[in-house]
Formats: structure tokens, sequence, C-alpha cells
């Protein structure tokens, strides 16, 4: 079975790494520190690479990618991090749709239907938090929504970073059922999980 | 010197982008930030302009009928020289700057420091679309109906009031209005009034985009910078029109050959 990630960095003064994610699972990977994790999905979420780095995302190599097939990869990678937030001025729903609007597809009923059934796994009111800006929603309900928008669009391969960073123990084990949700829907698609080792105080 | 170059080069590379993709108004999410950017540029400005813009007419009229002594003839090619050709789109465009371009130049750096630009990217939504277009074809748009709506206030103020303070009849003045009143007026002011608007807009947003930093601290060091920049732009404009039009730039140190 082919790799649906690989990604190495080998540069003089930071901790080399070298990672190589399989096909249709659900990985779990822990870099060296917040740098190199910044690094790597900076480089994920860009389908670029930098001095020293090399990416193979689905099995294509991003470095000579020309503009309009780096996009179409991108189309096929989602990433959930803390970095890629909400837009302030559109409420939970608008942020969910706006993708699938822009690009027209999936239609809009798809679109209600898979928010309808994610949410409903989650919380107990979707329309009430639907109807709320991102400013209103809590941290869960702002990383549920942004799962939510992420899973709209299908992705091959979703990288997921610091998933329960901020969260208590209770909101934890909710965010871990994420995982099958994404399996529920895409049973061939590759889950990456990504986290940093703690820097030694 | 580099630095203005570059905003120069950035500033023509928008509006360029941003007019060649003016057809992607027709995408649902567009369409909507752009009727958005309508309402707060042209209707939510309109109820504060009803009573200065009056003022506007009733003072022109009656200074220059009673300070400069001009008879009806001349007070009402002043109103329409002035009021139509030169204040109501310059008004409309202060009042645009002030309202508009502080609020979307502050808007789109904030998108762009929180990181929601960056999310935009990652959802495949191309920033020109989703920023730029909307908020220059909706910033133009307004701006037009904004200087036609303060137009139109200013001359039906200073034909209706200006009879209670100097010695003309409404029938007289607006008799000799529509007499003086030509189409090129009309004309003169649309064109005028859509590139101050698209000015304005593609500014705010180039400069939005491009904050000096990604802190906080950033926004007002935009938001100035796209204030002072469009408002030297519209100066600009409107002193190359005078020229194209009235054949004079520069208080007649230069005179177009017809």
């Amino acid at each position: 079975m082919s790799d649906a990630l690989r990604y190495a960095l080998r540069q003089p003064g930071s901790p080399e790494i070298a990672l190589a994610v399989p096909q249709g699972g659900v990985s779990r990977v822990h870099l060296p520190d917040p740098q190199s994790k910044a690094r790597f999905i900076a480089a994920v979420a860009k389908a670029r690479c930098e001095d020293g780095e090399e990416l193979e995302l689905l099995g294509e190599p991003v470095e000579r990618l020309k503009p309009a097939a780096r996009a179409r990869l991108l189309k096929r990678v989602g990433v959930l991090s803390p970095a890629v937030t909400l837009l302030t001025n559109l409420n939970a729903w608008e942020n969910i749709a706006l993708a699938a609007a822009y690009h027209g597809s999936p239609s809009r009923e798809r679109v209600a239907q898979i928010t309808q059934e994610v949410l409903g796994a989650f919380v107990a009111e979707p329309l009430a938090l639907l109807a709320r800006l991102p400013d209103q929603l809590g941290t869960l309900q702002r990383r549920l929504v942004a799962f939510v928008r992420l899973l709209v669009m299908e992705p091959e391969l979703v990288v997921i970073d610091a998933l329960d960073e901020g969260l208590s123990r209770e909101e934890c084990a909710s965010v871990a059922r994420l995982e099958a949700q994404y399996r529920a829907r895409h049973p061939s698609g590759t889950l990456l999980f990504v986290d940093a080792r703690e820097e030694p105080s | 010197m580099l630095r203005a170059l570059r905003e120069i080069e950035g500033g023509v590379k928008l509006s360029v982008n941003a007019l060649g993709r003016l057809g992607r108004l027709r995408r649902p999410p567009i369409r909507e930030s752009f009727l958005r950017q309508i309402y707060f540029t042209g209707v939510t400005a309109a109820t504060g302009v009803v009573l200065r813009a009056s003022v506007l007419g009733v003072l022109i009229i009656a200074i220059t009928m009673d300070v400069l002594d001009a008879d009806v003839d001349l007070a009402v090619k002043i109103l329409l020289l002035l009021v139509f050709r030169e204040i109501g789109p310059l008004a409309a465009a202060v009042v645009v700057i002030l309202r508009t371009g502080t609020a979307i130049s502050a808007e789109v750096a904030m998108m762009r420091i929180s990181g929601q630009t960056r999310a935009l990217r990652h959802l495949g939504i191309n920033l020109y679309d989703y920023i730029v277009v909307p908020r220059v074809a909706g910033v133009m748009l307004a701006t037009m109906v904004l200087t036609f709506y303060i137009q139109f206030l200013a001359v039906l103020g200073g034909l209706l009031f200006s009879p209670l303070i100097i010695d003309a009849t409404f029938m007289e003045l607006s008799g000799r209005f529509f007499a003086l009143f030509s189409p090129v007026d009309f004309v003169y002011s649309t064109i005028k009034s859509l590139l101050f608007g698209f000015t304005i807009a593609a500014c705010c947003c180039y400069h939005g985009l491009n904050p000096p930093s990604l802190t906080q601290n950033a926004v007002p060091q935009v938001v100035t910078r796209a204030v002072t920049q469009s408002a030297m732009l519209m100066l600009g404009i409107n002193a190359v029109f005078a020229y194209i039009v009235f054949g004079i730039l520069f208080f007649g140190l230069v005179t177009a050959k017809v």
C-alpha cells in the first residue's frame, strides 16, 4: 500500500524528521518541538516545502507542482489546526457552507445533512449553535464547526493538529469521537493526529 | 521610495485582478458579500447625509446671490457646476472613505492578522474573489448611488429653501436649472463617482491585505495609511477630471489644448 504522506526535514540546527503515513488508516505523530510541528503543518496546508524539507502528499511530490495542480491537490487534503480559524463575520452555518457554495459542490442539502448528522452527535441543539457567530462559541464548539467545515469538503487526507489543546477532560473525551465520525464517512480516508512533545521545563 | 514603488505595483496588480474577476460576483457567497457591502456603504450612509446635503444646496445659492450679488442665472450655474460636478461626488467619496474605507481596511487587516485569510486559502477560496471583488464592486455602486442621492438632495434643498432667504421663486430657480442642465453633467459625475469608489475600495483592500506586521498594533497603521492614500488618490483623480473637462489644471498654470 502506498503512503498518504511522506515528510522529511533535514536542516542544520533543527532535529531531523522523517515521516511516512500509510494510506487509509489512523496515525499519530509526535514531532520533537512546536517549531517543527508548525513547519510541518504549514508545509501540508500549503502543499509547499521550504529549504531542507521534502513533502509528498497522496503520492505526489509537492516540490515542482504547478499552481493548478497544487490547488487540485489541496482540495484532497484537509487541515484542522488552531491556526486555521473560522471567519468571524459569518455565523457557524455560513462558515460550514462557504466553501461548498463557492466551489458549487457538494449541494446545500448535502452540506445540511452532514452538518446535522455530525453536530447532532455532539450537541443537544445544533440549530442554536449554527446561528451563532464564532466569538459566541466555546473552544470545543469552534473546533466542532471547523471539523464539520472540513468534513463537508470530503478530503482524502486529514491532518489534525493539537485537537485537545485547551479543552477540559470531558471535552477531550467528546473530541475523541470525531475520529469515528470521519471513519464512518470516509472508510478509505487517512487521518493523521499531530502533536509536539512537551519541552522540558 | 522602494516601499512607495512596491505599493504602486501591488495596488495596480490588485486593481487589475479585481476588474478581471468581476464575473465571480455570480457565485452565491460572493454575491452575498457584495450585497452586504452595498448595504453598509450605501444604505446605512444615506440617512446621515440628508440634512447636510440639503443645507449645502441652500448655502451655495444663498451665498452666491447674497454675498457675490449674483443673478438667478449665475447662482443656478454655480449650483450645477459645484454641486453636480464637484461637491456631489467629492462629498460622497468623503463619506465613503470615513465610513467604509476605515471599516474595510480594519476588517481585512484583522482577517489577515487573525489567520482568517489563511483559512480561506485552505478552503480553496481565492482571496481576490472573496475579499476584494465584492468590496470593490459594492463600494463602486454604492458611491455612485450615494453621489446621485447627495446631488439630488443638495439641488432640491437649494431650489426649495433658497426662496426663503433670497429674492427668487422656486419656479424661477428650477426653470433655470433645467435649462442649463445637460446629460454631460450626469455622465461626468457617474464616471467620477465610480472611479472614486473603485480607488477607495482597492486602496483599503490593498492596505488591509498587506499590514506592516501580523500583530494587533498594525491595524491602526493600516487604517491611517488606507484613509490618507485614498484621500490623496481621490484628489488626484479630481484634478485629472478637472483638467479633462475644464481644460485647466493647477489653477490655470496648465491649459489643455482644445
